[in-house]
């Protein structure tokens, strides 16, 4: 195999490890707010998007790091406009992902409190969960991480 | 450097392809971290797991895969009309076919391991775990494109 059939299934398994976590974190996230659950429920929930974590990670380094290598390899520009924006995209979204990590970490370890102090139901965790910022943070993250990808198949002003 | 001259007919399904796949990834995750966390801990509370395993498996996965699947056929029916496909075509096939059937299998399991006394709840993750094996393959060969 050439280097660059290499690269491209690095670029692409990084690819499946963002959009793959943060479809589990999207997913442990909805079922957590869609219904009014207990707080234990809730805790256990953001608890287990800490495994999508590690994998958004890795993710987020394969896709950029041999994204840009691969650039190099097939001899595109950097100027070229679907790569600029690619990378704005992604630099968007990992902003706005780290703080929405930090917002969901916050809501958990409340949830984990409330659990612990007799799981009764309470306004605070309730618009936490649903906050109107909070979700477009969240959910406008992982759009973007969707856009990078619609970019990379289109290739606009190629 | 297929990429370089690929027809712009055929990004659409080649979009709606990866899309699926990796929401099939991701779903397919979910479904394994939640099946894990089902079979431990107290009765009630793995079986509010179980449930919500069987509605995602159910729900999105299954969706999932399905757009996986059926725009693989439409992006290959563009690339390779008259057949004659490759084998990292093959590899897809290998793949999916099985993995659409692990789906089903994995789909009812979740839905009888519902009940506080059903004892497949533990098939469940694993079989997601097969299932997630086999879509690194699929993507390995897909991406690189070994033989070509």
């Amino acid at each position: 195999m050439t280097l660059y059939q290499w690269l491209l299934f690095f670029h692409v398994t990084g690819a499946f490890f963002l959009i793959g976590g943060i479809v589990v974190a999207g997913i442990l996230n909805l079922a957590a707010i869609v219904k009014d659950r207990p707080p234990s429920q809730v805790a256990t929930l953001y608890g287990l998007i800490r495994f999508a974590v590690p994998l958004i990670g890795i993710g987020l380094l394969l896709t950029l790091v041999i994204g840009l290598w691969l650039v190099h390899n097939v001899g595109y520009s950097y100027g070229e406009t679907w790569i600029v924006a690619a990378i704005v995209l992604w630099v968007l979204a990992s902003a706005l992902g780290n703080i929405d990590g930090k917002y969901q970490r916050q809501t958990g370890e409340l949830a984990q409190r409330l659990a612990a102090e007799g799981d009764a139901s309470s306004p605070e965790l309730r618009a936490r969960l649903r906050n109107p910022r909070a979700l477009v943070i969240s959910y406008g993250s992982g759009l973007m991480a969707f856009a990078v990808l619609g970019l990379m198949i289109w290739k606009p002003g190629v | 450097m297929l990429a370089l001259v690929r027809p712009d007919s055929w990004n659409l399904p080649l979009f709606l392809h990866v899309l699926g796949a990796t929401l099939t990834f991701g779903t397919t995750t979910t479904v394994m971290v939640l099946g894990f966390a089902g079979v431990r801990g107290d009765r009630e509370r793995a079986v509010w797991l179980r449930s919500l395993t069987f509605w995602i498996s159910f729900g999105i996965l299954v969706p999932a895969f399905i757009l996986m699947r059926g725009s693989a056929l439409w992006i290959l029916d563009k690339e390779f009309p008259g057949g004659h496909e490759p084998g990292w075509v093959g590899v897809g096939f290998i793949v999916s076919e099985p993995g659409a059937l692990l789906v089903i299998v994995m789909v009812i399991l979740a839905w009888l391991a519902r009940s506080p006394k059903s004892r497949v709840a533990v098939a469940v993750p694993w079989l997601a775990s097969i299932l997630l094996v086999g879509l690194a393959i699929a993507w390995f060969a897909m991406s690189a494109k070994p033989g070509t």
